[in-house]
C-alpha cells in the first residue's frame, strides 16, 4: 500500500510535468510559427535608416544587384518584395495607428500563410479584382475601428437553437431581438446583464460568433507621408479580415497591394523598402543572416531573433525554465520519498536489525534502501510518462481548446487551441533526472537504517 | 575442540548515572557440538550475555573468543563479516523477512556470501527437509504457522555451517507440541551437522533437552552442571 502510493504520487508528479512541458512546448512552437509564417518570416532585409525613422524614400536601392546576391546563397526558401510604411486607419467612429504593408499577394502566398487565416465570410486575399484600393485588416483592428457590429435579430436566435442552446437562454436572448451593438464592449455589458455569470461564460462565446456581423466592401480611410513628406488620405475598401492568433498583430497590421500603396507614396510600382527572406532550414537562420549581412554590407539584415527579441529569448530561455520546473517538481516528490523511505526504515527496523544481525553489511543494507527507493521513483516515473506520452499523442494532432481564455491568449500572440509537444529526447533526462531523484532522496532513511542497533532493532516489538 | 571462549566479561550500562551489572564476570567455554541452555530469571542477563557473544553488543571489559580470534580486534565491519561466517541466530520473534519465500529466506545468507546457485539450492532444500518443511519451501511466512516459521528461522541460522547458533528464547511464542518438534529438530541437526547450540530460555522442556545448563542470576554464572 505504501509502495502503490509513492508509485501513484510519482506519476502524477511526472505526468504533470512533462504534461505541463508538453503544453509550453506546444504554446511556443506555435507561437514561434506562427510569427515565422505569418508575421515576419525568418530573415529582413531593409535600409540601413529604414527601421528607425520608417522614410518613405528608404527604398532599397539597385534591387537586381540585392536580389541575385540573395539568390545566390543556399537553402533560401522564397523571397518577397514589401512596402512599408507607417500611418493611421479611419473610420467614422474611431482612428488608430497602424502599419501599412504593400505585398503583392502572388509572391507572398509562397512565403506566407495569412490567405489561409481569412475569416470565412468576411472576403477574401485581394482575390477579387476592384475598382477601388483593397485593404485586408486583423479581425481586431476592425473591432477596434468599430467595421464589426453585433446584432440580435431572429435570424441570430434561430441559428442559436439550432445549435441546441438552452430554451431559457434563447428566451433571454428573445428580449434582445432588434437590439444592434456599435462595438464588443457594449454588447458584452449587455449580455453580463441579461445572462447569469455561468450562462454567460458558457455561452457568451457562441452568441457573440453568431451575433457578429461584418458588411463587405465597408471602407475606411488611411493617411500616411508620402515620399516627399506630404500628408496622404486615401480610402480603401476592406477586401476581408484576417484572423490570427496574435492580437497585436492583428490591431496593427494593415495589408494592401503594393502597386496600390506605391501609387500613393509616390514610388515606382517595383520599388520595396523591404525583403523578406524565408530559408529551408532553420537552425541555418544566424549563418545564413550573417552570410547575407556580408555580402549586402549597404544594407540591415536581420534575423527573426533580432527582430523579435522577446520570441527568442522565451525559445533560448524555455530549456533553462523547463529545468527549474523539473527541478521543483522532482524536489516536491523527493520530500514524498524522503518520508516514504523513512515510514519503511520505521516499519522494517526489526527487519534491518535482523539483517545486520546476520551479517549484511552496512553497504548492502544502504543499497537496499536506496535500489528500493529508485526502484519505486523509476516505477512511478515511468508509468506517468507513459500516460503523458499517450494523452500527448491523443492531443497533439486535436489540441486542446481553452477558447474560453481565448481573448487572453491571443492578447499575448497565443493560440487558444494547444497542441501539446515533446522530444523523445526529453524522457531520456526525466528518467536520468528520476534515478538521481530516487537516490538523493534514499540517502537519509538509508542513513537512519544504518544507524540502527541491532540489538535495539530486534528487541523492538 | 573449543568454539567459544568467555573471560571475566562484564556488561555495565548507564556507566555515567546508575550503573547496572547486565554482565558480571562471565567465565565460560563452549566445545563444539554442545547443546547447552542458559537459564535464570528475568533480567539475569541471558539475552545480555547472547548478544555479547555474537557481537551484536560490545562487553564493557573482558575477552570473548570465537574459534581463536577475540571479537573485540575487529573493525565494525569485520565483525558483521565474522557474524556471517561463523554464528546462526534463531529469535525469538522469527523475524523471517515476510515478502520472501521459505527457500529464499534460508539461501539469504548464502547469496551474501555468494555461495553459488547449486550450493545454495542443495543445502536449502536440505536443511528445509531436516526440520520437516520439504514441502513448504514455496510458502511466504504468512502462510506458515509459528512453529514452522521458527523451524525455518533454525534451517536459516544452520544455513552458512555457523560454528555455533544462539537462540534466545526460540520456543517462547510456540504451543508445547510445536516446541516439542522444535527441540527434537535442534537436538537432530546439533547431532548430525556437529554445530553447537547455544539457548536462552524459561522453558522447562529446552532445559530437560540441553546436555548442559548454565544459570545466571544478576549477570553472574551460579551453577553450570553438564549431563553425561
Amino acid at each position: 500500500m505504501r509502495s502503490l502510493v509513492v508509485i501513484t504520487s510519482v506519476t502524477i508528479g511526472i505526468f504533470a510535468g512533462v504534461f505541463s512541458v508538453a503544453l509550453m512546448n506546444g504554446m511556443i512552437a506555435q507561437r514561434v510559427n506562427d510569427a515565422l509564417n505569418e508575421e515576419i518570416s525568418d530573415i529582413q532585409i531593409t535600409g540601413k535608416k529604414f527601421r528607425i525613422n520608417n522614410d518613405p524614400q528608404l527604398v532599397i536601392n539597385n534591387p537586381s544587384r540585392v536580389l541575385s546576391a540573395i539568390r545566390s546563397v543556399p537553402v533560401i526558401g522564397g523571397i518577397v518584395k514589401r512596402t512599408t510604411i507607417t500611418g493611421m486607419a479611419n473610420t467614422a467612429l474611431k482612428s488608430t495607428g497602424v502599419q501599412i504593408i504593400g505585398i503583392n499577394t502572388e509572391e507572398e502566398k509562397k512565403i506566407f500563410t495569412l490567405f489561409k487565416k481569412i475569416i470565412p465570410g468576411s472576403g477574401d486575399y485581394f482575390e477579387k479584382d476592384s475598382k477601388f484600393n483593397l485593404s485586408l485588416i486583423g479581425e481586431d483592428l476592425a473591432k477596434d475601428l468599430g467595421i464589426i457590429r453585433y446584432i440580435i435579430d431572429s435570424s441570430t436566435i434561430n441559428n442559436l437553437r439550432e445549435k441546441r442552446l438552452p430554451v431559457p437562454v434563447v428566451n433571454k436572448l428573445n428580449t434582445l431581438t432588434g437590439e444592434r451593438f456599435l462595438n464588443e464592449k457594449q454588447f458584452v455589458k449587455k449580455m453580463n446583464s441579461v445572462f447569469s455569470a455561468r450562462e454567460a461564460k458558457k455561452y457568451g462565446r457562441i452568441i457573440k460568433k453568431e451575433a457578429w456581423t461584418f458588411r463587405q466592401g465597408t471602407r475606411m480611410t488611411l493617411t500616411f507621408l508620402d515620399k516627399d513628406n506630404n500628408q496622404v488620405g486615401a480610402m480603401f475598401r476592406i477586401a476581408g479580415l484576417y484572423d490570427v492568433s496574435n492580437s497585436i498583430f492583428e490591431k496593427s497590421t494593415v495589408f494592401v497591394k503594393s502597386t496600390d500603396l506605391n501609387h500613393l507614396i509616390g514610388l515606382t510600382d517595383s520599388s520595396f523598402h523591404e525583403i523578406v527572406v524565408k530559408i529551408n532550414n532553420l537552425d541555418q537562420t544566424e549563418s545564413i543572416t550573417n552570410m547575407l549581412a556580408e555580402k549586402l554590407p549597404d544594407l540591415e539584415v536581420l534575423s527573426w531573433k533580432k527582430l523579435q527579441p522577446d520570441l527568442a529569448m522565451m525559445t533560448d530561455m524555455v530549456q533553462q525554465f523547463y529545468l527549474i520546473f523539473g527541478i521543483i517538481i522532482l524536489a516536491a516528490l523527493a520530500f514524498g520519498i524522503v518520508n516514504t523511505m523513512l515510514m519503511v526504515v520505521l516499519e522494517r527496523t526489526r527487519e534491518l536489525g535482523m539483517l545486520t544481525a546476520i551479517g549484511m553489511n552496512k553497504k548492502k543494507v544502504f543499497s537496499m534502501i536506496m535500489l528500493e527507493s529508485v526502484f519505486l521513483s523509476l516505477i512511478g516515473g515511468i508509468i506517468g510518462m507513459i500516460i503523458s506520452y499517450l494523452v500527448i499523442r491523443l492531443t497533439e494532432h486535436t489540441g486542446i481548446n481553452l477558447s474560453q481564455y481565448a481573448e487572453g491568449f491571443e492578447a499575448l500572440g497565443y493560440s487558444a487551441n494547444i497542441f501539446p509537444q515533446i522530444t523523445a529526447g526529453f524522457f531520456g533526462i526525466v528518467t536520468i533526472l528520476i534515478i538521481i531523484t530516487g537516490i538523493l532522496s534514499s540517502v537519509y532513511p538509508a542513513m537512519k537504517a544504518l544507524k540502527l542497533n541491532p540489538v535495539e532493532a530486534i528487541r523492538n516489538e | 575442540m573449543k568454539v567459544l571462549d568467555i573471560k571475566d566479561v562484564y556488561k555495565i550500562y548507564n556507566e555515567s548515572e546508575i550503573q547496572v551489572n547486565a554482565i558480571n564476570g562471565v567465565t565460560l567455554d563452549f566445545q563444539e557440538a554442545e547443546f547447552a541452555a542458559i537459564v535464570g530469571p528475568s533480567g539475569s542477563g541471558k539475552t545480555t550475555l547472547l548478544n555479547l557473544i555474537g557481537g551484536l553488543d560490545n562487553p564493557t571489559s573482558g575477552e570473548i573468543i570465537i574459534d581463536g580470534t577475540n571479537l573485540a580486534t575487529l573493525k565494525s565491519s569485520e565483525l558483521i563479516d565474522f557474524r556471517m561466517r561463523n554464528i546462526g541466530f534463531v529469535f525469538q520473534a522469527y523475524n523471517l523477512i515476510p515478502v520472501l519465500t521459505a527457500k529464499e529466506n534460508v539461501e539469504f545468507i548464502m547469496s551474501l556470501q555468494k555461495w553459488s546457485r547449486q550450493e545454495r539450492d542443495a543445502r536449502t532444500y536440505e536443511l528445509l527437509k531436516a526440520v520437516g518443511l520439504g514441502d513448504r519451501v514455496n510458502s511466504r511466512p504468512s502462510r506458515l504457522s509459528g512453529g514452522q516459521q521458527q523451524r525455518v528461522a533454525v534451517a536459516r541460522a544452520l544455513a552458512s555451517r555457523p560454528k555455533f547458533v544462539l537462540a534466545d528464547e526460540p520456543t517462547a511464542n510456540l504451543d508445547s507440541r510445536s516446541a516439542a518438534t522444535l527441540l527434537e529438530i535442534m537436538e537432530k541437526l546439533n547431532h548430525e551437522e556437529k554445530i553447537t547450540f547455544i539457548f536462552s530460555t524459561h522453558d522447562a522442556r529446552v532445559v530437560k533437552m540441553a546436555h548442559r545448563v548454565i544459570t545466571l542470576e544478576d549477570g553472574k554464572v551460579v551453577s553450570d552442571d553438564k549431563k553425561e
